[in-house]
């Protein structure tokens, strides 16, 4: 059963439509991610979720019930920031125990609260410091147990990753995650950063100038993305014309190579998508396809070795673990991309 | 570099010069009271006068009508243009720059050319005075609150309230208020130091106010003026001061220790 449900959503500023015929059911302590380029609706449809905005049309239930009409502070929502939103005037204690005195808690239940939220953040020594005296990984956690510890319904974050640096992010992360699954939380979590949808999210909605793309559990919306848009907005692809030989075998004529994909497919003219990291050099019995190209660059990526291969008119991308006992070929030199059937994804 | 900072220097003082001497030159002249003696017998009078402190009293109470009127008057309205009319700032601003333009004395005579009758008969009532000395400080409110509202973040702050589940009341009196301390404080003392000396509005309008005072003894005699511009002086200095105690450790929202852990 959905604890958080959007109906028909739709959001206009003035002639321009922000978010268009949005509906989506979220399971209790779910993580949703919302994923999707600037101005794809992403942060309007959270806005509306946590009343910040009106929606034009539509309706939003919390648990059965209809918010759509309620004012921010009545849905016991609670939100974190891009950019931390902390009270400058207020001590990191003043600031988690805020929700909970606007609410009205006894002084004692306040005190051990916010203990409780020190605790979960790892940062008791941090009670009576001021924002300006933290760091941004360390305002953003505190920024979390502000918003958690009014024990709301559900848990909204607006891209809270982006302003700090790449190692914090990663950390962060794991912590948001670990911290929403110990309190079971339902959570929505708005990103632009593929990476971070994927490695948080029970499920993801992928979203396009303010209309739903897919909505899928990472693995689903990785290898088996609904269409082009989404197979090329999540990961790395490779996406080549193709012409259908024998949609029902699934058989491709590409750059004038014979490439077998699993039938039945679309017929006529389609776009041949293949993930880089499906692809290997040379020939294997396990893959059915090969295509003919030569190397034109070798490019160093740390743990992966990116090798940008030319096929008469298009270049693919091979990605290889970069192992001690990798041996390339040198660039110039004729190779052969082996690929399985189960690696083609055959889109209109 | 030296030679750079050597400038620096000789226009600092030349600055400098330019202020105190005058300053200094008053002070001493208002120590010239009795003949052939430095004394504060000027001063003295001065606060003797019972004039001093009905028109002073006078004038401090209406300024503080005026601070407590004009502020409640323009902090909600900014917030609400800063939060949900952003496209009516431009109009407000250019609202602000019109005291400027339009001459007191014009000012005046529009207040009491539409307020002499019914339905609004207020020209006899102080607080009519209070309105264009609103009017008059409304500029200096106007930008105090602007600066106050521009270094924080309003949206995002009033969000994060609300989430939590306050309400406007709390919102301005727990998270706005105690954020703009440094910006209203300069806008009280701003529009303060106005009403004190304001003369063109309270001789108009026929009130005893401080200003018309400092006036009328300039006017009159010659050692008593001084002592009120030096006791004006330390006023506005003293305001200047508390504005200083009161934004000690205020240091805005950015991440004092640098980095991101």
């Amino acid at each position: 059963m959905a604890f958080l449900e959007m109906k028909n959503l739709v959001k206009c500023f003035g002639a321009a439509t922000a978010v268009e015929n949005f509906s989506l059911e979220i399971r209790e302590g779910e993580f949703m991610s919302f994923l999707g380029g600037s101005g794809c609706g992403k942060t309007t449809t959270l806005r509306m979720i946590a009343g910040f905005e009106q929606p034009t049309e539509g309706s939003i239930r919390i648990g059965g019930a209809e918010v759509s009409n309620l004012p921010a502070n009545k849905r016991g929502v609670g939100m974190v920031f891009q950019n931390y939103a902390l009270f400058p005037n207020m001590t990191v204690h003043k600031n988690i125990a805020f929700g909970l005195m606007v609410m009205g808690w006894k002084t004692a239940d306040i005190e051990h609260r916010v203990e409780e939220m020190l605790a979960l953040i790892h940062m008791e020594e941090f009670r009576e410091r001021y924002p300006h005296q933290m760091s941004g990984g360390q305002q953003q956690r505190v920024a979390l147990a502000r918003a958690l510890a009014p024990k709301p319904k559900i848990l909204l974050l607006d891209e809270p990753l982006s302003a700090l640096d790449a190692k914090i992010r990663t950390r962060l992360r794991e912590e948001i995650r670990a911290i929403q699954r110990q309190m079971g939380i339902t959570t929505v979590y708005v990103t632009h950063d593929q990476e971070e949808a994927l490695s948080l999210s029970d499920r993801i909605v992928v979203m396009r100038a303010g209309k739903i793309e897919q909505v899928g559990t990472p693995f689903e919306i990785y290898n088996r993305p609904a269409n082009a848009f989404v197979a090329s907005f999540i990961g790395t692809l490779n996406i080549l014309d193709a012409h259908v030989v024998d949609a029902q075998r699934g058989q491709l004529l590409v750059e004038g190579q014979e490439v077998m994909a699993c039938g039945p497919v679309p017929s006529g003219q389609v776009k041949l998508s293949l993930r880089p990291e499906m692809l290997s050099l040379g020939t294997h019995p396990s893959n059915e396809n090969q295509l003919r190209g030569q190397l034109s660059n070798v490019i160093f990526l740390g743990s992966i070795v990116r090798l940008v291969i030319g096929t008469g008119s298009r270049e693919i991308f091979l990605d290889t673990f970069n192992t001690p006992k990798l041996e390339l070929p040198s660039v110039g030199s004729p190779v052969s991309i082996g690929f399985p059937r189960e690696a083609c994804l055959v889109m209109e | 570099m030296i030679k750079r900072r050597g400038w620096s220097w000789f226009w600092f003082f030349l600055g400098a010069l330019y202020f105190l001497v005058p300053l200094l030159g008053t002070f001493l002249f208002s120590l010239r009271g009795k003949r052939g003696a430095l004394s504060f017998f000027a001063y003295s009078r001065v606060f003797a006068d019972s004039q001093f402190l009905q028109t002073f009293s006078f004038s401090f109470k209406m300024a503080l009508l005026t601070i407590v009127a004009g502020i409640a008057l323009t902090l909600p309205t900014m917030i609400w243009v800063h939060l949900r009319l952003p496209k009516a700032k431009p109009i407000l601003e250019a609202c602000s720059l019109l005291p400027f333009v339009i001459p007191p004395i014009v000012l005046v005579f529009g207040l009491i050319r539409i307020y002499s009758g019914p339905p609004f008969a207020l020209a006899s009532s102080p607080l009519l005075l209070v309105a264009g000395y609103i009017v008059l400080s409304f500029p200096y409110i106007y930008r105090a609150i602007d600066a106050g509202l521009r270094s924080m973040d309003l949206r995002g702050l009033t969000e994060a309230a609300h989430s939590l589940g306050a309400g406007w009341g709390t919102i301005l009196f727990r998270i706005v208020l105690p954020n703009m301390r440094v910006s209203l404080l300069s806008a009280v003392f701003l529009t303060f130091s106005i009403v004190i000396g304001e003369l063109t509005l309270a001789v108009m309008l026929a009130w005893p106010a401080f200003g018309p005072y400092m006036a009328l003894m300039g006017r009159d005699l010659a050692y008593e003026p001084a002592a009120l511009a030096i006791l004006s002086f330390l006023l506005t200095w003293g305001l200047i001061g508390l504005i200083q105690f009161a934004s000690r450790g205020i240091t805005g929202h950015s991440t004092g220790l640098g980095g991101t852990h």
